[in-house]
Parts: C-alpha cells; sequence; structure tokens
C-alpha cells in the first residue's frame, strides 16, 4: 500500500506514501504489542494515504478494488495474528478451514468492490450517492439471501 | 452461554460508516472501493453467524493416590456447526499436566461429537476440584464470540503417598473389644501371664498340669487378652514450614494416613483431631470405612491462619476417649498447639509426639544476625523437646527424607524406658 501511494512521483503522493506508511507502523505496533484497537486506526491511515495520492488524478483508479481487498487482508490477517495464542493448540481444520473463509471473504468483497469501481467510473461523480446507497443495498441483500440459506 | 460482539464488528462498522460518509463528502468513488469489503464482511458475517448450540461434559477419576495419573476427558456434542471452539481447563495446584493440551482450539461440525483427552498427574495430596474449564466459540468471521464456562466440575481425591509400617506404638491402655494388642490385665486370652492356684469356676482347659503334679495342689494358668484400642491421631494444623515441594503439613499428612492404615488393621478405633485454625474431628471408628473417613478427613486439613488462642477444651469429650493413646504429629511452631499437647498430658492422656521437624524447610545464613537467631530457635526447639518429655511426653523428630519407622521407633524406645509421669 505504501509503495503504490509512493509510485505516484509527486510530492503529494509521497505524502499519501508517509501516511500510508505511518498506517503499517501503527499495525505493525498493534500486532507486537497484541492492541486490537490499532488494527482500524492502521487500516483508516493506509487508506487515508492512498486517497492523498490520489488527490489530483480525476479518473477513477481501477485498482482501488485490489487495495480494498489488501486492506481487508491486512486486517483480518492481523486479527487472526491477534486471537491466536501460542499457548492454545489450533488443530488444523480449523486453521484451513479460516484460512480458506478469509480467502473467500477477501476474493469476494474485491470482486464486489471491483464492480463498484467499474460502476462508478462509468457514472462518475454524479452517481456517487447512488453508488454508496447501492453498496449498502447490495451488502443487506446478500447478507439476507445468506441469512436465509442458512 | 454469553455472546457478545468482538472489537472487529465495531472496527469494522466503524470503517465502513466512515468510509461511505468520507467517500459522499470528498466525492471520491474510490473510497467507496476501499470501504466496500469493510462492509461486505461485516454483513456476509453477521449472516451467517448462528448462536452456537453444543454441550460439554467434563469427567475424570474422582480417586487417586500421589503420583498417579490422571486421565480427564472433556465431551463435546454440537447441535449446530461451531466453526472455531476454544477449550481450556484450569488445573489446581496439586495437579500438573501429564499429557495432552490443556488449551485447543477444536471445529465440531453439526451432530459432530469429540471427546478431547488430557492427563494429569496427582502432585500433591488433597481434594482438587477441577477447573473451571473455559469455552469460547467463534463465528467463522470473528464478529461475534460465545464464551461460557462448564458449571459442574468433578473433584479429584488425591490421597497421600504412605510409609510402610512394619512396627506401631503400642498404648498403654487397652479397651474392652478384642484385637490385636495384648492386654496389660489378666483374662481370657492366648498369651500366658501368670499362674495362681485354681479357684471354683476355674474350667479345666486352663489347669497346669505340670505344675500341679509338681506343686501337689492344683493350679491353672492365667492369660493376657487380646484387646483393641483407641488411638487418636492428633494433627497440628496451626502453622507449617514449607519449601518448594513439600511442607510440614504434608508430611504430616502421609504419617497419619500411614497410621491411621496401620491401626485399623489391627481393629483398634482411630480418631482424628485436626487442631488448627479450624478444628475438625473425627470420633474414634474402626474398620475400612473409618479408614477412608480418616484420610477424606485429612484431605481437607489446611493450615488457615488464625489468631484465636484456642485450648483442647473445645475439643468435644467423646472424640478423646479414655485411655487412649494420643499420637500428636506437630512440628512444634504455634504456642497454642504445644499447650494443647502439655494440656492434654497434664489430663492424664497417652500421648506421644512425632516432631515433624521445619528444620530441614529453613536455610541457615553463613554469619550474621539471621545466624544467631537461628541457631537460637533450635535450641528453643530443644529446649522444647526436653520440656514435653521432661512431663512424660515421648518425643521423636522426623525429618523429611528420613522413613517415618525411625521416629516411630524412636518413640517406643523413649516410652519403653521412661516412667509414667503424674503431673
Amino acid at each position: 500500500m505504501t509503495v503504490y501511494a509512493f509510485s505516484g512521483g509527486d510530492t503529494v503522493a509521497s505524502a499519501g506514501g508517509a501516511v500510508a506508511g505511518a498506517g503499517t507502523v501503527v499495525l505493525a505496533a498493534g500486532i507486537v504489542l497484541r492492541f486490537p484497537i490499532a488494527i482500524p486506526w492502521a487500516v483508516m491511515f493506509a487508506g487515508s494515504g492512498y486517497v492523498v495520492s490520489r488527490t489530483h488524478h480525476s479518473v477513477v483508479d481501477g485498482w482501488a478494488a485490489v487495495v480494498g481487498g489488501a486492506l481487508l487482508l491486512a486486517a483480518e490477517l492481523a486479527a487472526w495474528s491477534l486471537a491466536s495464542d501460542r499457548r492454545i493448540h489450533e488443530e488444523r481444520p480449523v486453521v484451513v478451514r479460516q484460512s480458506l473463509t478469509v480467502a473467500a471473504l477477501v476474493v469476494f468483497a474485491a470482486l464486489v468492490s471491483f464492480v463498484l469501481v467499474g460502476a462508478a467510473a462509468v457514472s462518475a461523480t454524479a452517481g456517487l450517492l447512488l453508488t454508496a446507497v447501492g453498496v449498502v443495498a447490495a451488502v443487506c441483500a446478500v447478507a439476507v439471501i445468506l441469512r436465509l440459506v442458512r | 452461554m454469553t455472546r457478545r460482539a468482538t472489537w472487529k464488528l465495531s472496527a469494522y462498522a466503524a470503517l465502513s460508516g466512515f468510509g461511505l460518509v468520507a467517500a459522499l463528502v470528498l466525492g471520491r468513488p474510490e473510497i467507496v472501493a476501499l470501504t466496500a469489503p469493510f462492509l461486505i464482511a461485516v454483513g456476509v458475517g453477521l449472516a451467517v453467524s448462528a448462536s452456537p448450540r453444543f454441550t460439554a461434559e467434563i469427567a475424570a477419576d474422582e480417586r487417586a493416590v500421589e503420583g498417579d495419573e490422571i486421565d480427564i476427558r472433556i465431551t463435546l456434542v454440537a447441535s449446530t456447526p461451531v466453526d472455531r471452539l476454544d477449550v481450556f481447563v484450569r488445573l489446581p495446584p496439586g495437579l500438573e499436566l501429564a499429557g495432552g493440551k490443556q488449551a485447543r482450539s477444536v471445529r465440531l461440525a453439526r451432530g459432530e461429537r469429540r471427546e478431547l483427552e488430557l492427563t494429569v498427574r496427582a502432585e500433591r495430596w488433597g481434594a482438587h476440584e477441577l477447573g473451571p474449564v473455559y469455552l469460547r466459540a467463534r463465528d467463522p468471521f470473528g464478529l461475534l464470540v460465545a464464551e461460557g464456562m462448564l458449571s459442574r466440575m468433578p473433584e479429584i481425591r488425591v490421597y497421600p503417598l504412605e510409609d510402610t509400617l512394619r512396627r506401631i506404638l503400642q498404648p498403654r491402655e487397652t479397651q474392652v473389644f478384642s484385637g490385636s494388642e495384648v492386654a496389660r490385665h489378666k483374662g481370657e486370652g492366648i498369651e500366658f501371664a501368670d499362674m495362681r492356684p485354681w479357684a471354683p469356676g476355674d474350667p479345666l482347659k486352663r489347669v497346669n498340669w505340670r505344675a500341679t503334679a509338681r506343686r501337689g495342689d492344683v493350679w491353672v494358668n492365667e492369660s493376657h487378652p487380646e484387646r483393641n484400642t483407641d488411638v487418636i491421631l492428633f494433627v497440628d494444623s496451626f502453622a507449617e514450614a514449607r519449601g518448594q515441594d513439600a511442607s510440614t503439613l504434608d508430611l504430616a499428612v502421609r504419617a497419619t494416613a500411614a497410621l491411621a492404615h496401620s491401626y485399623v488393621g489391627r481393629r483398634d478405633r482411630v480418631g482424628l483431631i485436626s487442631f488448627g485454625g479450624i478444628l475438625r474431628w473425627l470420633e474414634p471408628g474402626m474398620g475400612t470405612v473409618q479408614l477412608y473417613r480418616v484420610v477424606d478427613a485429612l484431605l481437607d486439613t489446611q493450615i488457615i491462619l488464625s489468631y484465636y488462642w484456642t485450648g483442647i477444651d473445645v475439643i468435644p469429650q467423646r472424640t478423646l476417649p479414655p485411655n487412649s493413646l494420643v499420637v500428636a504429629l506437630s512440628p512444634l511452631l504455634d504456642g497454642r498447639s504445644v499447650d494443647a499437647l502439655l494440656d492434654l498430658r497434664a489430663r492424664g492422656h497417652d500421648l506421644c509426639v512425632l516432631d515433624v521437624s521445619p528444620v530441614p524447610f529453613m536455610r541457615r545464613t553463613e554469619s550474621g544476625v539471621d545466624s544467631i537467631a537461628y541457631d537460637i530457635w533450635i535450641l528453643r526447639r530443644d529446649a522444647l523437646r526436653h520440656r514435653l518429655q521432661r512431663s512424660g511426653v515421648a518425643v521423636a523428630e522426623w525429618r523429611e527424607g528420613t522413613p517415618l519407622q525411625a521416629a516411630v521407633e524412636e518413640v517406643r524406645a523413649f516410652r519403653r524406658h521412661a516412667r509414667v509421669a503424674r503431673v
């Protein structure tokens, strides 16, 4: 994330990269100190860094979906790391199941984000409110379907 | 079980809300793309989460001897799928893990029955209540967690490892029931006591024909009857000296169990007095049931700090029957127990003391005030033992690592040669 933010080359991109880097440091500190509240802050810093680095770009970035998925993956792995305790013996099926769950969630979330980015690029900024409402509605619809299936 | 949201749910929800608002305010569609995965995680996570339903039971062997390994089984039966169930068994002091995992995470499918096994080693005697067993079930995305613990836990009673005693202390007086102790008085028995001239009523089988032929008159044999005895085991639980692995109370309890086992085997009546911060007593009785009662009562013995100055008046009279032998096991650390022992002797009880020595649990420094204090303490202990001996009480010091039989023999020797003192 930090590298991606720095890759813009200009001063604003560097500032964004610095903010994202701060997020990385906060994430690392949160994991080392086993301080869960640091994780959302780290995600927010990293996301903010990305947004700052995109300040002067009017075109919607297609990589935003990947960045969103990466942020979720980082948060999930950090949460898993904090939840794990060396004293607790995790059976293999538990680890496999959790790995698959995280992977499926990240892929699914990235795909949905990709669709959203595509839709937003087509409709541009005029339809942003509708896009946000659409995201919430889509998530709610998926949740209802999953609930009914379960 | 109590179900609650984890920090992850609130963090993801906050990130989602913040991101969507920021996207609207800044007019940047990318922020929606950054935020959407977290919103999806929350939505999907809450949709697929369901309250976990499962039952858990724990079972273990209820009785063991020190050093034994005990198998513990936790049975889990799930009626709904449980993605991740953390199980943690807390072990009380005195039980140590010998095999298996004390904490583990398992996954249970719907209707699955799973048995988790672990082995613990009984390191110290006592009544150990296992657990609690903590259970924590997480949903697939870790947004909600249900926590609880097992309410009914088994109690493992670990009996002390006993020394084997070849000979035990014999009381001066016997009781009226038959037993293994040769009584001092004469009566119906096997052990030859004396001869006397025949008297009307004497049975023919008791006539000593050789003596009769030699003396011209009819003489009969007299014998000592075999009777049982009453033995009261007096455990001083006012104070103890504790080392890393053992304490004077541990030694006293082991010795008491060994003595009780030996006396019950001789058909003697055995009672117990645990004299300390909490007074416990067991009236004398005989048989295996009484042995279990004594040992079970011993398991509950512990040092309770108390400043209450108590004497033997608080002991019920039926617990101290007349002509009973009182065997006290005491580290002689607390003045109250020493006074109680002297009081018992003054009231005419047949008393002997096994001094469970606290000296090996203390370390003498090479020099300085501490070493002088240590020396004075040792001298005071010697003086205390002499004071008890002057009162007619047989005292023997018993140290950790030496056989109990040695201390018992020392007491027996004292009682064989010493005269009964009337104080």
